[in-house]
C-alpha cells in the first residue's frame, strides 16, 4: 500500500496493483457519511477495431461498449441492481468515448456493496435471449437521444470534423449497427477490455484504506486471471483537414442551435504533457468565450447568443476538438461575428489581469471540484487512463504562463479547421 | 428548530440559518425569496433576478460584475427560479473557496456576503429604476428560455402534464412566467415589483462551512443593511383535490419517440405524518431500478429506456414518465396502470419494502454529504412547516408495513395521462 499526501489539498491517497494488474486507489474522506466506488475499463466506444497479443485482428459493431455495459448488470439469478439495492446502495454506469464505469454510492454495507460492484463486473452472463431483449431498450434509448437536440448538435460537429476516427461514431451505435450484436460478439469484447489490468478501481469516502485493500487483495485472489498481452488499438489513419465545414440536421426547435470548434493535429499526447496541454486549452478557451469576456458580452447584448452559450475541449492521443456554441437565431450573423471578434483577440493576444483572474478561477474551480466525491472518482480515472494524477493539477495551474496561452490560443484557433454543426427546425 | 446542525436567527429581517462545518473546502451560501404563486406577478418576480445579475451599483457593468467573481476565485454565483407548493421560489446560491486553501488576502466569506448583499438589495439604477438596456435583453433571455422548453421532449412532456392536471390551479403556471406578460413589463415597472417583492418575499438564509453563526449575523447586519418589515413563515394552504374521472391528453409533436406521462393526486404532503408511507409508495412504484415500473416496463417488456416515477410532497402530486414507441401507447398505459392497482391491492413483497427502505435510507443518508442537499432538506422544513429531521423520517420510513404502503396507494388517484406523440403515420 502506498500512502501520498497533498499537503496544500489536505488530501491523502492510498495506492495498490493486485497481482493480476488491477489499480485499486482510496482516498478517505472521514467526514462523509457516503462511499463512492468506481470500477472502470479503459474501454469506450472508440476502441472497435483491437488486436490483443496473440490474438487476432477484430472489428466489432458500433455501440457495443454501451450494449455491454447494460448486459453486465444481468445475472444468472437476475439484475444486479435488486442486490444493490437490498443492500442500499444506488448503482449505475456509463460509457464514453474511451471508458466503461460502474458505480455505486452508499452509506452501509460498504464491503457487501464492494464485493457486488468488483463481482458483477468480473462475472459476464450474456445469453441469446437477454441480448435480444436488450436490443428493444437500447433502442429506445437511441429514439431518446435522437429527439435531443443538444446532443444531435453535439455529434454533428464531431461527424462534420471526422471521418475515419470513431470518435464520430454515435456511443451507443445505431439501431441497425446493435442489430448485428450477438452473445459471442459481446465476450470477445469482454474478454479483450475486461482483464483487471485494463481497469481501475477507485474508491472515496469514511472508509479504511487497508480494510479495502484487503477486501480487494482477498476477492482477487479468489478469481484465476491468465497474465494478458497488451491491447493494439487500430486507428485507420485520420486526415488533418476537417471532413465536411458545415453540418445541418432537422429537429423541431425554438430557436437554432450552432456549436462549431477547431479540429486539432493530435500529437499523440500522453502524461502530464497532455493535462498541460488541457488545460492550457481550456484555460484559453475561457478566456477566448466565457462569460466574463468582453466577446461574450458584446454577442449577448447584440443578442446573437444567450445563458446556454458555452465552449468545451475534447482530447486523446489521436484527437483533440473545441467545441462552442449554442442557442442563436442568426447562425451566420454569430460565426461573422465571432470570426471578427477571435480575430482581433488574435493580434493582440491576452492581457496579464485577465489571465490572472481566468487563472483564479479555474483554481476555485478545482478546489469546488474536491468536494464532490462523484467528481473525484470520475476525474481521477479519466486522467490516469491517460497517463496524469489528478491531486497534480494545482501545481500545473499555476505554472503555466501567459506565453504559453497566448501560444495556445494561436496554435488552436485556425480557421481552415473550422467545422460548424447546425440544429434548425425542419 | 434546532437538530440537523444547523443553528437558526434571525438578522436583518430574514431567517438566518448556519451549520458550522470543516467537511468542506468551500462556504456554502444559499438565499431563498419565496412568495405565493400568483398570475400577476409570476412574471416579474422571474424576470427581476436576471436583471439584479447584469449589474449593481459597485459593478454596474455586467463584465465587472464577472470579473468580481473570478477574482474571488470563481466563486460559484447562480440563481433559480422555481415552483414549491403554491410557492414560488427564487433561489440564490454562492459556493466560495475557504480561504485557507488559497492565498487571498480578503476574507471570501465576507466579499461573498458583500456581493450577494449587493445583488439583492443595491441594484444599478438609473433614474430610479432599472437599467433600460438591461430590462429590454432580460425579457428576451426569458421568452427564450420559456420557447425553448419544448427542445427537451422529457421535460416538456413532463411540464404539459402538470399543467393540463392544475389547468384550474396557480400551479399551472410556468415558474419563469408568461411570454405575454413579458411585453408589457417596463424599467420603472420591474423595479416596482421587484421592491414589492423584496418587502413582501420570505427570506431565509442559509450557510454551510467552517464559519459561525455570529460571524454570518455580522455579515448580514453589515452587507443586507435593509430593514424587512417582519420575519413572516410559509403557510401551507393545501386542499386535496377529489379527481373524478381520468383525463387523457394527446399532443402531436415532431418526434422519434412518444412521451408518456401521468399525473396523480394524493392527499399525502410533506408535512403530514403519513409522508413517509407516501416516500414508500413512490419508491416502490418507480423510484429506483428496482421499482415495479422498471422491471415491468423497461426490463420485462424492453418496451422503454426509462420509466419512473416522482412524488412532490410540497403539492400532493405524484407523476409517472417514460418514453416509448408511439405503437406501444396502449400497451404501456396497461402495464402502468396495472402497477398502480398491484400497490392499491397491497401486492407488495418484504424484498421491494426492504430495498425501498435500504435505498431512501441511504439517499436521507448521503444528504450530509453535500452543502447544498443538507440546506435543500432544511429548507423543506422552513417550508411546510414540520419539524421533522433526517433521523427522524428514517426511523418513520424503517417501521413502515405493506398495509401503510397499501393505505397510501389508496389516496393517489390518477388524474391524466399525457401522451407525446409524432406527426404523420
Amino acid at each position: 500500500m502506498n500512502k501520498l499526501h497533498y499537503d496544500k489539498l489536505q488530501e491523502t491517497l492510498y495506492h495498490e496493483v493486485m497481482d493480476n494488474g488491477l489499480h485499486v486507489y482510496v482516498l478517505p474522506k472521514p467526514a462523509f457519511k457516503k462511499t463512492y466506488a468506481t470500477f472502470a475499463t479503459k474501454y469506450g466506444s472508440v476502441d472497435n477495431h483491437f488486436k490483443v497479443a496473440g490474438g487476432e485482428e477484430t472489428t466489432v459493431p458500433d455501440g457495443i461498449a454501451h450494449f455491454l455495459e447494460h448486459k453486465m448488470f444481468e445475472e444468472p439469478e437476475g439484475d444486479i441492481f435488486a442486490t444493490f439495492a437490498s443492500n442500499g446502495a444506488s448503482a449505475n454506469a456509463f460509457t464514453s468515448f474511451d471508458q466503461t464505469v460502474y458505480l455505486f454510492s452508499a452509506t452501509e454495507n460498504i464491503e457487501t456493496n464492494l464485493s457486488t460492484l468488483i463481482d458483477f463486473v468480473q462475472r459476464p452472463y450474456f445469453t441469446d435471449e437477454n441480448v435480444e431483449k436488450e436490443k428493444g431498450i437500447i433502442g429506445q434509448e437511441i429514439n431518446m437521444y435522437a429527439d435531443n437536440p443538444d446532443w444531435r448538435v453535439y455529434f454533428g460537429l464531431i461527424e462534420a470534423m471526422y471521418s475515419k476516427h470513431p470518435v464520430h461514431i454515435d456511443i451507443a451505435g445505431t439501431i441497425d449497427s446493435i442489430a448485428t450484436i450477438t452473445k459471442e460478439t459481446l465476450y470477445t469484447c469482454y474478454n479483450s477490455f475486461y482483464h483487471p489490468s485494463n481497469m481501475l478501481l477507485f474508491i472515496v469516502g469514511g472508509v479504511e484504506p487497508e480494510k479495502v485493500f484487503e477486501l480487494v487483495r482477498t476477492n482477487q485472489a479468489a478469481k484465476a486471471y491468465d497474465k494478458q498481452g497488451e491491447i493494439t488499438r487500430i486507428f485507420e489513419e485520420e486526415p488533418v483537414q476537417v471532413a465536411q465545414k458545415h453540418k445541418e440536421s432537422r429537429l423541431a426547435v425554438s430557436m437554432p442551435k450552432c456549436l462549431f470548434g477547431f479540429k486539432e493535429k493530435p500529437e499523440g499526447l500522453t502524461g502530464e504533457a497532455a493535462v498541460r496541454r488541457d488545460l492550457t486549452t481550456k484555460l484559453m478557451l475561457d478566456l477566448l468565450f466565457g462569460s466574463s469576456t468582453a466577446l461574450y458580452q458584446k454577442l449577448y447584448d447584440e443578442e446573437l447568443i444567450s445563458d446556454s452559450f458555452g465552449h468545451e475541449f475534447n482530447s486523446s492521443p489521436q484527437y483533440a476538438f473545441s467545441a462552442v456554441g449554442g442557442d442563436t437565431k442568426d447562425p451566420d450573423l454569430l460565426l461573422k461575428r465571432i470570426k471578427e471578434e477571435v480575430n482581433a483577440v488574435l493580434a493582440s493576444g491576452f492581457a496579464e489581469k485577465d489571465f490572472e483572474r481566468a487563472r483564479k478561477k479555474k483554481i476555485g474551480g478545482y478546489l469546488r471540484m474536491l468536494n464532490s466525491p462523484e467528481s473525484i472518482a470520475h476525474e481521477f480515472t479519466r486522467y490516469q487512463f491517460r497517463g496524469g494524477d489528478l491531486f497534480e493539477v494545482l501545481p500545473v495551474y499555476e505554472s503555466i504562463t501567459l506565453d504559453e496561452v497566448n501560444a495556445r490560443l494561436r496554435a488552436h484557433v485556425d480557421w481552415e479547421q473550422l467545422s460548424v454543426s447546425l440544429v434548425v427546425s425542419p | 428548530m434546532t437538530n440537523n446542525g444547523f443553528q437558526h436567527g434571525n438578522a436583518a429581517g430574514m431567517r438566518i440559518h448556519v451549520l458550522p462545518t470543516k467537511a468542506f473546502k468551500t462556504f456554502a451560501i444559499s438565499l431563498y425569496a419565496g412568495v405565493p404563486l400568483d398570475e400577476s406577478t409570476v412574471t416579474p418576480t422571474a424576470l427581476a433576478p436576471f436583471v439584479l445579475r447584469r449589474g449593481t451599483a459597485t459593478y454596474p457593468e455586467t463584465m465587472q460584475f464577472r470579473e468580481r467573481l473570478e477574482e474571488l476565485y470563481g466563486a460559484g454565483f447562480g440563481f433559480d427560479v422555481y415552483k414549491r407548493g403554491d410557492y414560488q421560489i427564487v433561489q440564490f446560491r454562492m459556493d466560495t473557496i475557504n480561504d485557507s486553501f488559497v492565498q487571498s488576502k480578503e476574507s471570501l466569506l465576507g466579499e461573498s456576503f458583500a456581493f450577494l448583499g449587493e445583488v439583492l438589495t443595491r441594484p444599478l439604477l438609473e433614474d430610479g429604476s432599472f437599467r433600460a438596456s438591461y430590462v429590454a435583453t432580460e425579457r428576451e433571455t426569458v421568452r427564450k428560455k420559456l420557447e425553448a422548453i419544448v427542445n427537451d421532449k422529457i421535460r416538456y412532456a413532463a411540464e404539459r402534464c402538470i399543467e393540463e392536471m392544475c389547468r384550474q390551479e396557480p400551479y399551472r403556471l410556468h415558474p419563469l412566467g408568461q411570454r405575454a406578460d413579458l411585453d408589457s413589463i417596463t424599467p420603472k415597472s420591474l423595479y416596482d415589483s421587484y421592491t414589492a417583492w423584496l418587502n413582501g418575499a420570505i427570506l431565509d438564509l442559509y450557510v454551510v462551512g467552517d464559519t459561525t453563526p455570529e460571524e454570518v449575523e455580522r455579515q448580514v447586519i453589515r452587507h443586507f443593511g435593509r430593514a424587512h418589515k417582519e420575519t413572516a413563515g410559509y403557510s401551507s394552504n393545501f386542499k386535496p383535490v377529489a379527481v373524478s374521472e381520468v383525463r387523457t391528453v394527446e399532443e402531436k409533436l415532431d418526434v422519434n419517440q412518444g412521451k408518456l406521462n401521468m399525473g396523480l393526486r394524493t392527499s399525502i404532503t410533506y408535512s403530514d405524518d403519513r409522508y413517509a408511507s407516501a416516500l414508500m409508495y413512490n419508491g416502490i412504484l418507480g423510484g429506483y431500478p428496482h421499482s415495479k415500473l422498471f422491471v415491468n416496463v423497461r426490463e420485462k417488456e424492453s418496451l422503454a429506456y426509462y420509466a419512473s416515477s416522482r412524488y412532490d410532497g410540497h403539492k400532493g402530486i405524484g407523476t409517472i414518465q417514460s418514453g416509448i414507441e408511439t405503437q406501444n401507447y396502449g400497451k404501456a398505459v396497461d402495464i402502468i396502470r396495472k402497477q398502480l392497482d398491484e400497490l392499491k391491492a397491497g401486492n407488495i413483497s418484504d424484498l421491494e419494502l426492504n430495498q425501498t427502505k435500504a435505498m431512501i435510507r441511504n439517499l436521507l443518508s448521503e444528504i450530509q454529504d453535500s452543502a447544498f442537499e443538507l440546506i435543500s432538506f432544511d429548507f423543506n422544513r422552513q417550508l411546510s412547516g414540520k419539524d421533522r429531521s433526517a433521523q427522524e423520517l428514517l426511523a418513520q420510513v424503517d417501521g413502515i408495513g405493506a398495509e401503510d404502503v397499501k393505505a397510501a396507494a389508496d389516496t393517489f388517484q390518477l388524474d391524466t395521462i399525457y401522451f407525446l406523440t409524432g406527426k404523420g403515420e
